[in-house]
């Protein structure tokens, strides 16, 4: 850590030297350990070390980044040039403002030290676990890492974070088969602070495993309705929360002006059940990002309470480019409250409709309007779950499903990151062929 | 220009194992400008050196982000002592990898280094035209990128090569918005493979496109929404691209397969109509250079085409060479990697469907209730080749003729099924090279193709 912090002094140094009124830079060194299956047997065991300079300078308000991964001083040296003059190249914008000093912090998060031969048994008896208890799933691919490393944050204003920080990591993509039949490819993803438990106990990688071997002779849908859709956490990810943050809430869509809630901070955007929330000092987060891309410490913050807009997602800059207030984090560790209702007693209400745990979709569009495929998918009849779809697509429009919340789970998937629930969503176009 | 440090290192490839050593340089540019103001304006590079090496059916790699000879010595060693834990704790013992013959192939591009001053400038006079001639749209975005990479490869087997592969484009993306107040946007990539410098010499030269953007954009303003259901269409030689790349593509590259795709049951079947052949070019493709040729890939393979569906029937798989040993194939150059830090995979190239023989007018006249549908934002695909492709731009078409124009929509259906309607192919091929496949890592990668007839699921409201 104290050549990171001493590479970083020198960085600064050398960018007053050259000319810029403001510098910062974050400079790290890191080591992955990493194991791959493919196609359901062990493929292959990666390490590496990586190092990362990225640094950003001011000139007369005109702003320039680079990036490298060289720490030899010559190095350091043509990378300031070419920061600085990327910024003369630019034209100035007062907006860009960064944390003033003095702030000097120190963190440990996560697993920063690895037990590779503890990493390997955990995959390989992941891999065995799943090939006993699931026999129809093949597992596509499997990628298990330890990730570990310190970075120093250091900025011309007197702020200094220094972390040190790691995770183990499960990222599963598999799918079922029956002789020729086949499933959707599915993913399940974990980040875990320790091995301490089998992985497959961990977040909802069994129950995900048991849903997508129930897929192997989906039906198609006949016809067109109208009706309920209940999304698992990734698909209400994909459709719902993304959408709000890239479409509505955060720097770009604001600055731009096409966010169709600029004008409603205070007001009831949703059903009073949902609350959205970015919560980086949880208990549940492996690894909290500590502080912004442009100095200031981060905090927990509410996006949405009890249905109604509370922030946007705003950096500084995007803050004094909108009139707005700069937000506690830049939008990580997402959380959304838990509901009453189990899955079992949310899907119990609907007389018809669909379960959807994966959704492939086009771009949704700025007004929150979206349509495509319901992957790994089941029918929702009379309470219960049915049968497995396939070409089964859904179309609606994220602003209007808010307001048509039908229930939200108790059943939340903790991952590392965040906490998602499902979410049953009414008046959802549903169609078959 | 990476010197050459590894060749010495060939001293120290095991005897026993198969061995790739790689010297890697990736650089990437990117100005951003959001209704005029400079929000991006960055510039990376990065080097490394990494070492793979295959021993008994299973790898070892390691990375290391300095291009040194002692980098070099310390991944060689790294990399070969995880090929014998894997080895000792899940080896298959799988006979070695088929050899191929010693050959040197030198860099088929140049490499320079613009100024960020020529990345910012472009963008800015391209911006402020956009900006005095349609102040009516909401909000406008430019960008202008290259991302590039040279590679220096030692093989133990194979082809040793210098790869140099540069790539550049100028983004321009346009919001309006309807009278409703909903906003609708369009986005279009300028360039292609060779530096900024080359590709964009003169901004003039793209404001004819750009106005034709914006007239796209003013009817897309008052489009309409598709009507759900399946449809007869037109798929214009983007959307064609995509198909071939998303849908049949990956269903096709052979690790895939042995994950379980779709074409894992379907080799020497037909799989499409009689009118449709497709294939993954390396280089060259009806004479002309292809958008992003790959020459030689990661693993030393010299790369050769891959014939993929020849009139209609499944012909082949995209391999690397533990999968074209596996599968009794051979390997055709096709395992490329990103990063220096990032082992090879297998990927696709240059994928297209080849032209027929229809004029797209006459397509267009047969059709009495359907869609032209032209530009795709972003596609995905299963394994079991079933496909979503978001639709950006597209018509109406009514008794024989284009109508209005359509809302953001999307396309639905399972590519070995959807193929088999295709009856009519035009005589033009369009390419796409802008943007990033993304598997494990990301990677640059061509796709075109004719427009086709065909029917398709369309999402509606």
């Amino acid at each position: 850590m104290e050549r990171l912090n001493e590479l970083a002094r020198d960085i600064l140094a050398e960018a007053k030297a050259q000319g810029a009124d403001y510098a910062q830079c974050s400079v790290s060194e890191s080591e992955k350990k990493e194991f791959n299956v493919d196609g359901g047997r062990f493929s292959l065991m990666r390490t590496l070390y990586n190092r990362n300079v990225v640094i950003t300078v001011l000139k007369e308000q005109r702003k320039g980044t680079v990036q490298i991964n060289q720490f030899e001083s010559e190095a350091i040296r043509d990378a300031v040039r070419d920061a600085i003059a990327a910024a003369e190249s630019g034209k100035p914008d007062p907006a860009w403002e960064y944390a003033e000093g003095p702030v000097e912090q120190e963190f440990t998060d996560g697993a920063p030290d690895c037990d590779t031969d503890k990493l390997f048994e955990r995959t390989k008896e992941l891999l065995e676990t799943i090939r006993l208890r699931h026999p129809k799933i093949l597992m596509e691919q499997m990628i298990t890492e330890h990730d570990a490393g310190y970075e120093v944050f250091m900025t011309s204003r007197g702020v200094t974070y220094r972390t040190r920080s790691g995770a183990y990591s499960f990222s599963l993509m598999y799918s079922g088969h029956e002789g020729e039949k086949s499933t959707s490819f599915y993913g399940s993803d974990i980040k875990l602070k320790d091995l301490d438990k089998p992985v497959i106990e961990c977040g909802f990688i069994e129950r995900d495993l048991a849903m997508v071997e129930k897929q192997i002779d989906p039906k198609t849908l006949e016809g067109k309705f109208t009706g309920p859709v209940v999304l698992a956490p990734y698909a209400l990810a994909e459709i719902v929360l993304w959408t709000i943050i890239g479409n509505f809430v955060s720097d770009s869509c604001l600055i731009d002006g096409t966010s169709i809630w600029k004008d409603k901070l205070g007001e009831q955007v949703a059903d009073p059940a949902f609350s959205m929330s970015f919560e980086p000092y949880n208990e549940d987060v492996v690894v909290r990002s500590r502080h912004t891309g442009e100095g200031y410490p981060t905090e927990d913050f509410d996006l949405i309470r009890d249905g109604k807009l509370v922030s946007f997602v705003l950096s500084q800059y995007g803050a004094n480019k909108t009139g707005g207030k700069r937000s506690g984090n830049t939008g990580s560790n997402m959380r959304i409250k838990a509901g009453e209702k189990t899955l079992e007693e949310l899907i119990s209400g609907i007389e018809k409709g669909i379960l959807v745990m994966r959704f492939s979709g086009g771009q949704p569009a700025p007004s929150g309007e979206f349509s495509g495929v319901a992957k790994n998918s089941f029918l929702i009849e009379n309470g219960k779950i049915t049968e497995a779809l396939s070409e089964t697509m859904i179309s609606g429009c994220v602003p209007d499903m808010l307001k048509n919340i039908r229930g939200i789970s108790s059943d939340v998937l903790t991952d590392g990151d965040g906490s998602l629930p499902y979410i049953a969503f009414n008046g959802l176009t549903i169609s078959g062929k | 220009m990476l010197q050459d440090i590894l060749s010495a290192k060939k001293a120290l490839f095991a005897a026993d194992v198969h061995t790739e050593l790689r010297g890697q340089k990736s650089r990437n540019r990117r100005v951003v400008l959001l209704n005029g103001d400079i929000i991006g304006n960055v510039r990376s590079d990065v080097s490394g050196i990494s070492a793979r090496v295959y021993r008994s059916g299973v790898y070892g790699f390691s990375s290391m982000a300095e291009y040194t000879s002692e980098a070099a010595e310390t991944v060689l060693k790294a990399a070969t002592e995880n090929a014998a834990f894997m080895d000792r704790h899940a080896g298959i013992g799988k006979s070695p990898l088929p050899s191929l013959p010693a050959k040197k192939i030198p860099p088929k591009a140049e490499l320079h280094d613009p100024e960020q001053k020529i990345y910012v400038d472009f963008a800015r006079e391209v911006d402020a035209y956009i900006a005095e001639h349609y102040p009516k749209l909401a909000s406008r975005r430019v960008v202008s990128t290259e991302d590039s990479m040279e590679k220096l490869l030692v093989v133990s087997d194979g082809a040793d090569a210098h790869i140099i592969a540069p790539r550049s484009y100028l983004y321009v993306m346009m919001t309006a918005q309807t009278d409703a107040g909903a906003p609708v946007e369009l986005f279009k990539a300028f360039g292609g493979r060779g530096t900024f410098d080359l590709n964009f010499a003169d901004p003039s030269a793209l404001y004819p496109e750009i106005d034709a953007l914006y007239e796209r954009l003013m009817q897309k303003r008052e489009g309409i929404y598709a009507d759900a259901g399946e449809k007869t269409v037109i798929l214009g030689g983007m959307m064609t691209g995509m198909l071939s790349h998303e849908a049949v593509g990956h269903t096709v590259e052979a690790d895939l397969v042995l994950g379980g795709s779709v074409a894992a049951h379907n080799l020497n079947k037909r799989v499409a109509s009689d009118l449709v052949t497709l294939t993954d070019f390396a280089h060259t493709a009806f004479g002309e250079t292809c958008p992003l040729p790959v020459y030689v890939d990661d693993e030393g393979t010299e790369a050769t085409d891959a014939a993929l569906i020849r009139d209609g029937i499944l012909t082949g798989y995209m391999n690397s060479r533990e999968s074209a040993q596996h599968f009794g194939m051979q390997p055709g150059g096709n395992a490329r990697a990103w990063a220096f830090s990032d082992e090879p995979l297998i990927r696709m190239r240059n994928t297209a469907v080849h032209p027929g023989k229809d004029r797209l007018e006459d397509m267009i006249a047969s059709i009495d209730d359907g869609y032209y549908l032209i530009d795709s934002g972003n596609g995905q695909a299963d394994t079991t080749g079933e496909f979503m492709f978001g639709v950006t731009m597209g018509y109406e078409i009514r008794k024989g003729k284009l109508g209005r124009a359509l809302l953001d929509t999307t396309i639905s259906g399972v590519a070995f099924e959807m193929l088999k309607t295709v009856d009519m192919v035009s005589d033009k091929l369009e390419w796409s090279s802008s943007g990033f496949c993304g598997k494990k890592q990301p990677m640059p990668v061509g796709m075109g193709g004719p427009a086709l007839r065909c029917k398709v699921k369309i999402g509606g409201r």
